[in-house]
Protein backbone atom coordinates (compact mmCIF):
# COMPACT_ATOMS: atom_id res chain seq x y z
CA UNK A 1 0.00 0.00 0.00
CA UNK A 2 2.88 2.31 0.83
CA UNK A 3 4.44 1.49 -2.54
CA UNK A 4 1.27 2.54 -4.35
CA UNK A 5 0.95 5.72 -2.32
CA UNK A 6 4.54 6.65 -3.15
CA UNK A 7 3.94 5.84 -6.82
CA UNK A 8 0.89 8.13 -6.89
CA UNK A 9 2.82 10.98 -5.24
CA UNK A 10 5.71 10.51 -7.68
CA UNK A 11 3.29 10.42 -10.63
CA UNK A 12 1.66 13.67 -9.47
CA UNK A 13 5.11 15.29 -9.26
CA UNK A 14 6.03 14.12 -12.79
CA UNK A 15 2.72 15.34 -14.24
CA UNK A 16 3.07 18.71 -12.48
CA UNK A 17 6.58 19.23 -13.89
CA UNK A 18 5.38 18.13 -17.35
CA UNK A 19 2.47 20.60 -17.28
CA UNK A 20 4.76 23.45 -16.25
CA UNK A 21 7.46 22.67 -18.82
CA UNK A 22 4.89 21.89 -21.54
CA UNK A 23 3.13 25.23 -21.17
CA UNK A 24 6.43 27.13 -20.89
CA UNK A 25 7.74 25.44 -24.05
CA UNK A 26 4.48 26.09 -25.88
CA UNK A 27 4.56 29.79 -25.04
CA UNK A 28 7.97 30.14 -26.72
CA UNK A 29 7.34 27.69 -29.57
CA UNK A 30 6.98 28.82 -33.19
CA UNK A 31 3.96 26.54 -33.47
CA UNK A 32 2.39 27.58 -30.18
CA UNK A 33 -1.33 27.20 -29.65
CA UNK A 34 -3.62 28.90 -27.16
CA UNK A 35 -5.61 26.07 -25.58
CA UNK A 36 -8.16 28.48 -24.14
CA UNK A 37 -8.84 30.41 -27.35
CA UNK A 38 -10.27 27.54 -29.31
CA UNK A 39 -10.69 28.16 -33.04
CA UNK A 40 -13.70 25.86 -32.74
CA UNK A 41 -15.61 28.75 -31.16
CA UNK A 42 -15.39 30.89 -34.30
CA UNK A 43 -18.76 30.73 -36.06
CA UNK A 44 -19.00 29.45 -39.62
CA UNK A 45 -21.90 30.51 -41.87
CA UNK A 46 -23.09 28.63 -44.93
CA UNK A 47 -25.29 31.54 -46.06
CA UNK A 48 -24.19 32.91 -49.43
CA UNK A 49 -26.43 35.98 -48.92
CA UNK A 50 -23.86 37.33 -46.49
CA UNK A 51 -21.14 37.86 -49.11
CA UNK A 52 -18.58 40.42 -47.95
CA UNK A 53 -19.70 40.21 -44.31
CA UNK A 54 -17.33 39.50 -41.43
CA UNK A 55 -16.89 35.86 -40.45
CA UNK A 56 -16.25 32.56 -42.16
CA UNK A 57 -18.49 31.52 -45.01
CA UNK A 58 -18.60 28.23 -46.91
CA UNK A 59 -18.57 28.65 -50.70
CA UNK A 60 -19.38 26.20 -53.49
CA UNK A 61 -17.39 25.56 -56.66
CA UNK A 62 -19.21 28.19 -58.79
CA UNK A 63 -18.47 30.98 -56.31
CA UNK A 64 -14.95 29.71 -55.68
CA UNK A 65 -14.30 30.02 -59.41
CA UNK A 66 -15.54 33.65 -59.45
CA UNK A 67 -13.44 34.40 -56.36
CA UNK A 68 -10.27 33.08 -58.02
CA UNK A 69 -11.01 35.03 -61.21
CA UNK A 70 -11.55 38.23 -59.21
CA UNK A 71 -8.01 38.05 -57.81
CA UNK A 72 -8.94 37.46 -54.14
CA UNK A 73 -6.14 35.94 -52.03
CA UNK A 74 -6.41 32.16 -52.10
CA UNK A 75 -4.70 29.94 -49.52
CA UNK A 76 -3.89 26.26 -49.91
CA UNK A 77 -3.98 24.64 -46.44
CA UNK A 78 -2.49 21.31 -47.56
CA UNK A 79 1.04 20.00 -47.19
CA UNK A 80 3.83 21.18 -49.49
CA UNK A 81 4.09 17.95 -51.49
CA UNK A 82 0.36 18.06 -52.33
CA UNK A 83 0.65 21.75 -53.21
CA UNK A 84 3.63 21.14 -55.50
CA UNK A 85 1.72 18.40 -57.35
CA UNK A 86 -1.01 20.87 -58.23
CA UNK A 87 -2.95 23.78 -56.76
CA UNK A 88 -5.50 26.43 -57.68
CA UNK A 89 -3.78 29.11 -59.79
CA UNK A 90 -2.32 31.88 -57.63
CA UNK A 91 -2.92 29.99 -54.36
CA UNK A 92 -0.40 30.57 -51.58
CA UNK A 93 0.80 27.55 -49.60
CA UNK A 94 0.03 27.70 -45.85
CA UNK A 95 0.42 24.22 -44.33
CA UNK A 96 -2.02 24.22 -41.43
CA UNK A 97 0.22 21.83 -39.49
CA UNK A 98 3.29 24.04 -39.78
CA UNK A 99 1.86 27.34 -38.58
CA UNK A 100 5.24 28.50 -37.26
CA UNK A 101 6.89 28.38 -40.67
CA UNK A 102 4.05 29.73 -42.77
CA UNK A 103 2.61 32.35 -40.41
CA UNK A 104 5.60 34.68 -40.86
CA UNK A 105 5.86 33.92 -44.57
CA UNK A 106 2.21 34.29 -45.60
CA UNK A 107 0.55 36.77 -43.24
CA UNK A 108 2.42 39.80 -44.64
CA UNK A 109 0.98 38.92 -48.06
CA UNK A 110 -2.62 39.08 -46.85
CA UNK A 111 -4.89 42.08 -46.33
CA UNK A 112 -7.17 42.50 -43.33
CA UNK A 113 -9.63 44.40 -45.51
CA UNK A 114 -10.20 42.02 -48.41
CA UNK A 115 -11.62 38.52 -48.58
CA UNK A 116 -9.41 35.45 -48.31
CA UNK A 117 -10.43 32.03 -49.63
CA UNK A 118 -9.01 28.89 -48.05
CA UNK A 119 -9.21 25.33 -49.35
CA UNK A 120 -7.70 21.92 -48.59
CA UNK A 121 -7.76 18.56 -50.36
CA UNK A 122 -11.44 17.58 -50.49
CA UNK A 123 -14.84 18.01 -48.90
CA UNK A 124 -14.03 15.62 -46.04
CA UNK A 125 -10.94 17.51 -44.85
CA UNK A 126 -11.29 20.06 -42.04
CA UNK A 127 -7.98 21.84 -42.47
CA UNK A 128 -9.33 24.70 -44.61
CA UNK A 129 -11.98 25.50 -42.02
CA UNK A 130 -9.51 25.16 -39.15
CA UNK A 131 -6.99 27.42 -40.85
CA UNK A 132 -9.74 29.96 -41.63
CA UNK A 133 -10.61 29.98 -37.92
CA UNK A 134 -6.96 30.56 -37.00
CA UNK A 135 -6.79 33.43 -39.51
CA UNK A 136 -9.99 34.88 -38.08
CA UNK A 137 -8.43 34.91 -34.62
CA UNK A 138 -5.38 36.66 -36.13
CA UNK A 139 -7.57 39.51 -37.37
CA UNK A 140 -8.51 38.46 -40.91
CA UNK A 141 -12.27 38.62 -40.69
CA UNK A 142 -13.58 38.13 -44.25
CA UNK A 143 -12.90 34.47 -44.88
CA UNK A 144 -14.29 32.04 -47.41
CA UNK A 145 -13.86 28.28 -47.18
CA UNK A 146 -14.08 26.37 -50.44
CA UNK A 147 -15.29 23.12 -48.95
CA UNK A 148 -14.99 21.02 -52.12
CA UNK A 149 -11.26 21.71 -52.07
CA UNK A 150 -8.69 20.83 -54.69
CA UNK A 151 -10.39 17.52 -55.56
CA UNK A 152 -13.57 19.27 -56.67
CA UNK A 153 -11.65 22.03 -58.46
CA UNK A 154 -9.42 19.70 -60.48
CA UNK A 155 -12.27 17.23 -60.97
CA UNK A 156 -14.26 19.98 -62.69
CA UNK A 157 -11.44 20.42 -65.19
CA UNK A 158 -10.53 23.91 -63.96
CA UNK A 159 -6.98 25.22 -64.45
CA UNK A 160 -4.31 23.89 -62.13
CA UNK A 161 -0.84 25.25 -61.42
CA UNK A 162 2.06 22.98 -60.53
CA UNK A 163 5.27 23.51 -58.58
CA UNK A 164 6.13 26.28 -56.18
CA UNK A 165 4.55 29.69 -56.59
CA UNK B 1 18.02 15.08 1.88
CA UNK B 2 20.48 12.55 0.61
CA UNK B 3 20.53 10.73 -2.74
CA UNK B 4 21.88 7.21 -2.80
CA UNK B 5 22.21 4.53 -5.45
CA UNK B 6 20.22 1.52 -4.32
CA UNK B 7 21.46 -1.98 -5.12
CA UNK B 8 19.18 -3.89 -2.80
CA UNK B 9 18.92 -7.68 -2.73
CA UNK B 10 16.36 -9.05 -5.06
CA UNK B 11 13.38 -11.10 -3.91
CA UNK B 12 13.59 -13.45 -6.87
CA UNK B 13 16.14 -15.46 -4.90
CA UNK B 14 13.43 -17.71 -3.56
CA UNK B 15 11.69 -17.98 -6.93
CA UNK B 16 8.77 -19.92 -5.44
CA UNK B 17 6.23 -18.10 -7.57
CA UNK B 18 6.31 -18.76 -11.32
CA UNK B 19 5.96 -15.08 -12.25
CA UNK B 20 8.83 -13.87 -10.09
CA UNK B 21 11.30 -14.12 -12.96
CA UNK B 22 9.77 -10.93 -14.33
CA UNK B 23 11.21 -9.07 -11.33
CA UNK B 24 14.77 -10.02 -12.26
CA UNK B 25 16.73 -6.78 -11.70
CA UNK B 26 18.41 -6.88 -15.09
CA UNK B 27 15.12 -7.58 -16.85
CA UNK B 28 13.51 -4.65 -15.00
CA UNK B 29 16.43 -2.44 -16.04
CA UNK B 30 15.96 -3.58 -19.65
CA UNK B 31 12.23 -2.72 -19.42
CA UNK B 32 13.11 0.74 -18.11
CA UNK B 33 15.61 1.47 -20.86
CA UNK B 34 13.36 0.08 -23.60
CA UNK B 35 10.32 2.05 -22.45
CA UNK B 36 12.44 5.18 -22.06
CA UNK B 37 13.84 4.87 -25.60
CA UNK B 38 10.39 4.27 -27.11
CA UNK B 39 8.65 7.10 -25.29
CA UNK B 40 11.45 9.62 -25.83
CA UNK B 41 11.35 8.87 -29.56
CA UNK B 42 7.55 9.15 -29.59
CA UNK B 43 7.64 12.44 -27.68
CA UNK B 44 10.27 14.05 -29.91
CA UNK B 45 8.02 13.43 -32.95
CA UNK B 46 5.19 15.39 -31.27
CA UNK B 47 6.87 18.16 -29.29
CA UNK B 48 6.56 21.50 -31.04
CA UNK B 49 3.67 20.30 -33.25
CA UNK B 50 0.70 20.66 -30.88
CA UNK B 51 -1.77 21.46 -33.67
CA UNK B 52 -0.99 18.30 -35.59
CA UNK B 53 -0.97 16.19 -32.43
CA UNK B 54 -4.32 17.67 -31.36
CA UNK B 55 -5.76 16.58 -34.72
CA UNK B 56 -4.33 13.09 -34.23
CA UNK B 57 -5.93 12.83 -30.78
CA UNK B 58 -9.23 14.16 -32.15
CA UNK B 59 -9.10 11.47 -34.85
CA UNK B 60 -9.89 8.89 -32.16
CA UNK B 61 -13.29 10.50 -31.71
CA UNK B 62 -13.00 10.68 -27.93
CA UNK B 63 -12.12 14.37 -27.37
CA UNK B 64 -13.49 17.22 -29.48
CA UNK B 65 -11.95 20.66 -30.09
CA UNK B 66 -11.59 22.63 -26.88
CA UNK B 67 -9.16 23.28 -24.02
CA UNK B 68 -8.92 19.61 -22.88
CA UNK B 69 -7.78 18.53 -26.37
CA UNK B 70 -5.21 21.32 -26.69
CA UNK B 71 -3.91 20.86 -23.15
CA UNK B 72 -3.40 17.16 -23.88
CA UNK B 73 -1.55 18.02 -27.09
CA UNK B 74 0.76 20.39 -25.20
CA UNK B 75 1.38 18.27 -22.11
CA UNK B 76 1.33 14.58 -23.17
CA UNK B 77 4.67 14.62 -25.04
CA UNK B 78 6.32 16.22 -22.01
CA UNK B 79 4.86 13.57 -19.70
CA UNK B 80 6.46 10.99 -22.01
CA UNK B 81 9.79 12.87 -21.85
CA UNK B 82 9.84 13.15 -18.06
CA UNK B 83 8.72 9.54 -17.57
CA UNK B 84 11.55 8.44 -19.87
CA UNK B 85 14.11 10.56 -18.03
CA UNK B 86 12.85 9.15 -14.76
CA UNK B 87 13.23 5.57 -16.01
CA UNK B 88 16.76 6.21 -17.28
CA UNK B 89 17.99 8.04 -14.21
CA UNK B 90 16.18 5.82 -11.73
CA UNK B 91 14.42 8.72 -9.98
CA UNK B 92 10.70 8.17 -9.31
CA UNK B 93 10.62 4.88 -11.26
CA UNK B 94 7.32 3.73 -9.75
CA UNK B 95 5.65 7.06 -10.45
CA UNK B 96 6.68 6.83 -14.10
CA UNK B 97 5.57 3.21 -14.26
CA UNK B 98 2.15 4.19 -12.87
CA UNK B 99 1.76 6.96 -15.47
CA UNK B 100 2.88 4.72 -18.33
CA UNK B 101 0.53 1.99 -17.10
CA UNK B 102 -2.39 4.43 -17.23
CA UNK B 103 -1.35 5.91 -20.57
CA UNK B 104 -0.92 2.51 -22.22
CA UNK B 105 -4.25 1.28 -20.87
CA UNK B 106 -5.84 4.39 -22.38
CA UNK B 107 -4.00 3.95 -25.71
CA UNK B 108 -5.11 0.31 -25.87
CA UNK B 109 -8.74 1.30 -25.28
CA UNK B 110 -8.85 4.10 -27.87
CA UNK B 111 -6.90 2.17 -30.51
CA UNK B 112 -9.15 -0.88 -30.03
CA UNK B 113 -12.20 1.39 -30.27
CA UNK B 114 -10.96 2.97 -33.48
CA UNK B 115 -10.03 -0.40 -34.97
CA UNK B 116 -13.52 -1.66 -34.08
CA UNK B 117 -14.94 1.25 -36.07
CA UNK B 118 -12.99 0.14 -39.17
CA UNK B 119 -14.13 -3.46 -38.64
CA UNK B 120 -17.78 -2.33 -38.40
CA UNK B 121 -17.26 -0.53 -41.74
CA UNK B 122 -16.21 -3.83 -43.31
CA UNK B 123 -12.39 -3.84 -43.04
CA UNK B 124 -11.03 -7.21 -41.78
CA UNK B 125 -9.34 -6.68 -38.39
CA UNK B 126 -5.94 -7.88 -39.58
CA UNK B 127 -6.02 -5.33 -42.41
CA UNK B 128 -6.96 -2.30 -40.28
CA UNK B 129 -4.11 0.14 -40.98
CA UNK B 130 -3.93 3.70 -39.69
CA UNK B 131 -1.76 6.34 -38.07
CA UNK B 132 -2.55 6.40 -34.37
CA UNK B 133 -0.68 9.71 -33.98
CA UNK B 134 1.69 8.01 -31.54
CA UNK B 135 4.76 9.30 -33.38
CA UNK B 136 5.70 6.13 -35.29
CA UNK B 137 3.66 6.65 -38.45
CA UNK B 138 0.90 4.41 -39.85
CA UNK B 139 0.86 0.75 -38.86
CA UNK B 140 -1.49 -2.23 -38.53
CA UNK B 141 -3.87 -1.93 -35.60
CA UNK B 142 -3.14 -5.49 -34.39
CA UNK B 143 0.56 -4.71 -34.29
CA UNK B 144 0.00 -1.49 -32.37
CA UNK B 145 -2.30 -3.25 -29.91
CA UNK B 146 0.32 -5.94 -29.28
CA UNK B 147 3.04 -3.31 -28.79
CA UNK B 148 0.93 -1.32 -26.34
CA UNK B 149 -0.02 -4.48 -24.46
CA UNK B 150 3.70 -5.28 -24.10
CA UNK B 151 4.44 -1.74 -22.85
CA UNK B 152 1.54 -2.07 -20.42
CA UNK B 153 2.93 -5.33 -19.01
CA UNK B 154 6.42 -3.83 -18.68
CA UNK B 155 4.98 -0.81 -16.84
CA UNK B 156 3.01 -3.12 -14.58
CA UNK B 157 6.15 -5.13 -13.78
CA UNK B 158 8.03 -1.91 -12.93
CA UNK B 159 5.20 -0.75 -10.71
CA UNK B 160 4.68 -4.06 -8.93
CA UNK B 161 8.35 -5.04 -8.48
CA UNK B 162 9.00 -5.47 -4.76
CA UNK B 163 12.35 -3.75 -5.12
CA UNK B 164 14.28 -1.93 -7.86
CA UNK B 165 18.02 -1.87 -8.36
CA UNK B 166 20.01 0.82 -10.17
CA UNK B 167 17.72 3.56 -8.87
CA UNK B 168 18.24 6.80 -7.02
CA UNK B 169 16.34 6.95 -3.76
CA UNK B 170 15.74 10.25 -2.02
CA UNK B 171 15.77 10.01 1.76
CA UNK B 172 15.54 12.57 4.53
CA UNK B 173 18.61 12.97 6.71
CA UNK B 174 17.86 11.61 10.14
CA UNK B 175 19.87 14.32 11.92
Amino acid sequence: MKILRNAILQAIAIVAVSVAVGFAFNSFSRNKINPFESPANVPVAADSAQAGADGIRIVELAEARLVVESGVSVIDARRKDAYDEGHIPGAILFDYYDMGTYRDRVLPLLSNEGEIMVYCSEATCDDSELLAKELYLLGFTKLLVFKGGFAEWSGAGLPVERGEL
Amino acid sequence: MKMTWSQGAHPSAGNRNGIRWIFNPYLLLAFRLLLAAIFIYAAVQKIGKPQAFAEAIRGFGVVEYGPPLYIMAIVLPWIEIFCSLSLVTGVFVRGSALILLGMNALFLAVIANRAAGFVRDGTPFMKVYFDCGCGFGPTYAWKKLLEDAAYLLMSLALLAAPRHRFTVSIRRRSS
